[in-house]
């Protein structure tokens, strides 16, 4: 099921990132965030006592959107979801793992 | 006994002469560490403050003489978390105060020759003896003083501690509850209280006003002067990392103190400035949050990174202003005030480092328990310093 709107919005070209390993269609333009929730992933990290954590502010404040950058070969670093634009090839891991 | 304010050193006080048998009764206008108790950043540190520094020799000299009260601060720390029997995330690795330039590392020199003199343990490090102890550290840190009593705890954790503590000995804290009157009665005091626009006036043979920035203003229902001025300063924390900061760290030339907390967080301050905000009189009001100002963020944040480069790729994760005091010599304000036996206070900066200790001494006075001992160890913060402005008032 889609959850983007698909009467009359002009998007960017589609392109695809890759969440926790698997391909994930997203189109240029959108966040990050708009690209896991579009999918059905509603989990975008776990905190310090292994709960999961979701998009909250949608605003860059209050930080529970972070994921993780997955570039192999480099450290991870947490992005904010709801700031960041996806790019093609963008891969990211969440952490939620299978009940996420 | 009545204390005026919730914060580390009302509730610290209260808790240690509710212990020696007093009655003690804590009026806290709001709720227990809502000031610069539970607002700052959680530094123990004990080398010369850099504020000291900054304002010429004679000052730093003069200001030097708070290393003896540092010196009873280090043990008072080291007993606390046993003594409260709570854990309060006290860690002390040591702290680093860095220098860069040359003037810098001259700057440090002198200060830590000042703190030996005085019997602070402070050692000189060249930069790659500092990074040889805090391999976080930038190549440009040319020298760092090394005071091994240094460290931070958690302000969430401690003022709530001393609260319960003060209760389990018998005190009795009020909250919302705000001292609208204060009149001498026979030898001590008659103090009216308000909550919920209920009043009621209870006798106490010793007060003490431990408010914090609002310390003037109950200073004012005793028709006193206290030479208090409310500061605005910003603080940050970055998102939680994997340990890499077990030490405060501080610069002698920049205004800076890092350290990480349990929790991961690294909290970045040193006394950036924010924006105090006046009140519907004109006058600054402590009880509103100090706007942000964006330079001073930014600029501590490059302060930290030219610091500890590592943090340049953190996550800022928030930025926050709080209200604290300072005195018009930059000591604390810490004893009875001469004009008016039997009234204590104790304010003035520098209170989550030094408060159990001020809280401790202040609390001997009141109780005239070791008094001597104690007028002897305040003498230098004493209100009597300031005398000459309450020399028309009371």
């Amino acid at each position: 099921m889609t959850r983007r709107i698909e009467q009359g919005v002009e998007r960017g070209s589609r392109i695809t990132i890759f969440v926790d390993g698997a391909p994930v269609a997203a189109f240029a333009g959108e966040t990050l965030a708009t690209a896991l929730i579009a999918s059905g992933r509603i989990a975008f990290r776990r905190d310090g006592r292994a709960a999961l954590r979701g998009l909250f502010c949608n605003m860059g404040t209050c930080s529970e959107c972070f994921v993780q950058t997955a570039v192999p070969g480099r450290a991870p670093r947490r992005l904010r979801a709801c700031l960041t634009p996806v790019a093609d090839g963008m891969a990211i891991e969440t952490g939620a793992g299978p009940d996420g | 006994m009545i204390v005026i304010g919730a914060g580390l050193v009302g509730s610290a006080a209260a808790w240690h002469c509710a212990r020696a048998g007093a009655s003690v009764l804590i009026a806290e206008a709001g709720h227990p560490n809502i000031g610069a108790s539970g607002q700052n950043a959680g530094s123990l540190h004990f080398q010369i403050e850099r504020r000291f520094l900054e304002n010429g020799e004679r000052l730093a000299e003069e200001a030097a003489r708070i290393t003896a009260i540092s010196r009873i601060a280090i043990a008072d720390w080291a007993g606390l978390e046993t003594a409260l029997g709570e854990d309060l995330h006290v860690r002390r690795d040591g702290g680093l105060m860095v220098a860069e330039t040359a003037a810098e590392v001259a700057l440090l020199e002198r200060k830590v020759a000042r703190e030996q003199a005085a019997g602070l343990g402070t050692r000189l490090l060249d930069g790659d003896e500092a990074r040889r102890i805090a391999p976080y550290l930038a190549e440009g840190i040319a020298a760092a003083g090394f005071l091994a009593d240094e460290g931070h705890a958690d302000p969430r954790a401690v003022t709530p501690a001393f609260v319960r503590a003060a209760e389990r000995a018998g005190a009795t804290l009020r909250t919302e509850t705000e001292a609208v009157a204060i009149a001498r009665q026979g030898g001590g005091f008659a103090v009216t209280l308000r909550h919920t626009g209920r009043e009621e006036t209870i006798r106490a043979a010793r007060l003490l006003i431990a408010a914090g920035a609002w310390s003037p203003q109950v200073a004012m229902l005793a028709n006193l002067h206290l030479p208090l001025f409310p500061v605005a300063l910003t603080m940050n924390a970055t998102e939680r990392v994997a340990p890499l900061l077990p030490h405060l760290v501080q610069h002698v030339g920049r205004r800076l103190s890092m350290k990480q907390t349990h929790a991961g967080n690294i909290l970045i301050g040193g006394g950036w400035p924010s924006r105090l905000r006046r009140g519907t009189g004109g006058a600054f009001d402590p009880a509103l949050r100090p706007e942000p100002i964006e330079t001073s963020r930014t600029e501590n944040l490059r302060a930290a990174a030219a610091t500890v480069p590592a943090v340049a790729d953190m996550n800022l994760l928030r930025s926050w202003t709080g209200v604290t005091a300072i005195t018009a010599d930059q000591l604390p304000l810490v004893g009875e005030v001469p004009r008016m036996p039997g009234l204590f206070v104790a304010a003035g900066g520098s209170a989550f480092t030094l408060g159990p200790t001020f809280a401790r001494l202040v609390a001997r006075q009141m109780l005239e328990q070791d008094r001597a001992e104690a007028d002897e160890a305040l003498a230098m913060l004493s209100p009597a310093r300031f005398e000459h402005l309450n020399g028309f008032m009371g």
